[in-house]
């Protein structure tokens, strides 16, 4: 009797049969296709296939014994796979690969093969043995990653393109703005800086990334106002904007700065960047105040001769005799009348220019309040003999402001009263002091203002539709009388009704009254 | 009495006639002068009682007038009315130390109450 020992299974000549059975039958049990071809004959036909590789390619037995493996393949011979197995079964090596085969449905499933030569005593090979899986299913799932994936790294190569265009887009804006543009990091340190800035400041790139601002170009930025804006009020959250930093520049001398200044608040890369946008307004400041000399000028180059004009026209009054018609009267009148408007309308025009670029400046002084409302008043009262203007009440004798600015509010509102008011004979002025405000009402009984009129008549060029047909002006008076008072951290206001006559009043804070009167 | 003297200095010729007239019409003796440099000499020489004083003059500018006559201890005391159509007029003549100050173009009420009273005080 002889034993035959593989190592793993071992079984005596008696049992050889019964043993043989169950190996088959175990084989048969497996859900795994397996096959032996003989590789001693011709075309390696095969000579043994279980059960599950029946099951697996839909062919039975008789139609399997004998045949060789590629029958599986069908026509799709072109698999690279196949150059594999060739190899192998010339060298007798195993080998796994991954093919498509085809059912005897026709239907396609990926066979997992594992394909192990049978090697004799001799050394030669005589058997291969090919186990077969059907891994369609995971083979589809991977066939379907490798999809998503390729989706995936195309959107992903496609969101990259955009982002790459649109940061390309936006660094070209950013070159292009006529305006200095420079990016800090949270300590200050520059990390770009874009065109115009190097244009406007005379440097290159090299001298100004990378470096403090404080250090760039031997510290032409170390500007102490600079310097707190950007370490004490930005830090608390609140932009900068429109700030004027007057500065002797190394390079390109006294320049007047308008600096707007953000910090950034995203979470991420960029938190705490700082963004300062510079605009060189010398120049415009420079020509705004040329406009306003030259208005200065004209307004007093065409005072000169109405000066001259006004008071021989109320000369004319005065030597006017007795016994002249009234149609002559009225004549030498309406002139002085339209002398004084056109005075005002010369008088507007340089302070609009200046309301419009913001260059009011405010001579504030001390002065006797009370006084200049009477001078004022008699002014008025010298120019209109028709109107009696009455004073009531006090406010202070001594106000801190712009007289000049106040007078031209008073007679504004002294002219609107009396013009508005051709029928009536009296304007009232109300002088009074409210906690710690002064407060002056000039309360005409005129033809009143419509509601809807009553807020915009404070707005610049604003006028009354019926009233423009009637009444000559340019509506700027109240705009120019808000602004005055605004400037005074005071308000001015209407109270009016329709043909009932308006009130006009403002309040001016008392703060800044000298202390000690 | 002699009539009070008030020397008036302006560049523009029509402005002079015109204030001329009316000051004379309200009894003064006037001394125009349109330039500007002799109105200190013309001070000395007149002795006038009150200055009418413009700003805006070529060469010598009404404020420089001023400082001349309020460093000068012969002139210092005279009162001056500075006349001027500029915006900011007020305040340069107040700088300047005027005494008072009438805005161009101005009444003529308003011109002889403002030089009755400097002469009254």
């Amino acid at each position: 009797m002889e034993i035959l020992d593989n190592g793993e299974f071992s079984f005596s000549h008696d049992n050889l049969q019964r043993d043989f059975d169950l190996l088959r039958q175990a084989l048969d049990a497996s859900i795994t296709g397996i096959i032996i071809t003989d590789h001693q004959q011709p075309d390696n036909p095969i000579i043994y296939c279980n059960s599950a590789f029946e099951k697996l390619s839909g062919y039975t037995r008789k139609e399997i014994i004998g045949h060789n493996c590629r029958f599986l393949q069908r026509e799709d011979r072109n698999q690279k796979e196949r150059l594999i197995l060739r190899e192998a079964i010339q060298s007798g090596k195993d080998c796994v690969v991954e093919i498509r085969n085809y059912r005897k449905s026709g239907e396609l499933f990926w066979n997992e093969l594992y394909m192990s030569p049978i090697i004799d005593e001799n050394g030669k090979v005589t058997h291969f043995i090919g186990v077969q899986n059907d891994v369609t299913r995971r083979k589809k799932a991977e066939l379907e990653l490798l999809h998503h994936q390729q989706v995936m790294e195309q959107k992903i190569e496609e969101r990259t393109r955009v982002i790459r265009e649109s940061e390309e887009y936006l660094a070209s804006i950013y070159q292009t703005v006529r305006e200095s543009l420079i990016v800090l990091d949270p300590n200050f340190g520059v990390l770009s800086v874009n065109e115009h800035f190097l244009k406007t400041f005379k440097v290159s790139l090299g001298e100004t990334e990378g470096k403090k601002l404080y250090e760039l170009g031997n510290g032409q930025w170390d500007i102490p106002p600079l310097k707190q804006l950007l370490e004490d009020v930005l830090p608390t959250n609140n932009p900068v904007e429109n700030f004027e930093v007057e500065h002797d520049f190394p390079h390109i001398g006294k320049k007047l700065m308008l600096l707007n200044a953000h910090r950034i608040e995203l979470e991420g890369k960029y938190k705490d960047r700082i963004l300062i946008a510079i605009e060189d307004i010398t120049e415009r400041r420079e020509i705004e105040r040329r406009k306003d000399d030259f208005l200065s000028i004209a307004s007093h180059e065409l005072k000169t001769p109405l000066t001259t004009v006004k008071g021989y026209v109320q000369m004319m009054s005065r030597f006017m005799p007795e016994n002249s018609s009234d149609k002559f009267k009225g004549v030498v009148e309406k002139t002085g009348v339209y002398i004084d408007r056109l005075n005002n309308l010369i008088s507007e025009l340089l302070d609009v220019s200046r309301i419009q670029t913001g260059n009011i400046e405010l001579h504030k002084e001390q002065f006797d309040f009370d006084k200049m409302v009477h001078e004022t008043v008699e002014g008025m009262q010298a120019a209109n003999k028709d109107h009696q203007i009455i004073i009531k009440g006090k406010a202070t004798n001594s106000f801190v402001g712009d007289e000049s600015h106040l007078i031209q509010v008073l007679n504004n509102l002294l002219s609107n009263a009396i013009k508005y008011a051709p029928e009536s004979r009296e304007v009232l002025i109300y002088l009074s002091t409210v906690s710690n405000y002064l407060k002056v009402s000039v309360i005409d009984h005129g033809m009143g203002i419509n509601i809807e009129d009553q807020k915009r008549i404070f707005e610049r060029f604003y006028r009354v539709g019926d009233i423009q047909q009637h009444y000559p002006g340019m509506g700027i008076g109240l705009y120019i009388c808000d602004q005055i008072i605004k400037n005074h951290e005071g308000t001015l206001w209407v109270e009016s009704e329709k043909g009932r006559g308006s009130t006009f009043s403002f309040t001016l804070p008392l703060n800044e009254r000298a202390g000690n009167e | 009495m002699s009539n009070k003297k008030i020397l008036v200095c302006d560049d523009d010729e029509g402005i002079l006639d015109m204030v001329s007239f009316i000051l004379e019409d309200s009894g003064y003796d006037v001394i125009p002068e349109r330039n500007s440099m002799n109105v200190y000499n013309l001070i000395v020489k007149e002795r006038p009682d009150l200055l009418l004083l413009d700003l805006w003059m070529p060469v010598l500018s009404g404020d420089q007038v001023l400082k001349v006559l309020k460093s000068n201890p012969e002139t210092s005391g005279l009162p001056v009315i500075v006349v001027s159509a500029s915006t900011e007029g007020a305040k340069i003549a107040h700088d300047a130390g005027a005494s008072d100050f009438l805005a161009k173009p101005f009444d003529i009420e308003q011109l002889v109450n403002r030089v009755q009273h400097m002469l009254a005080s």
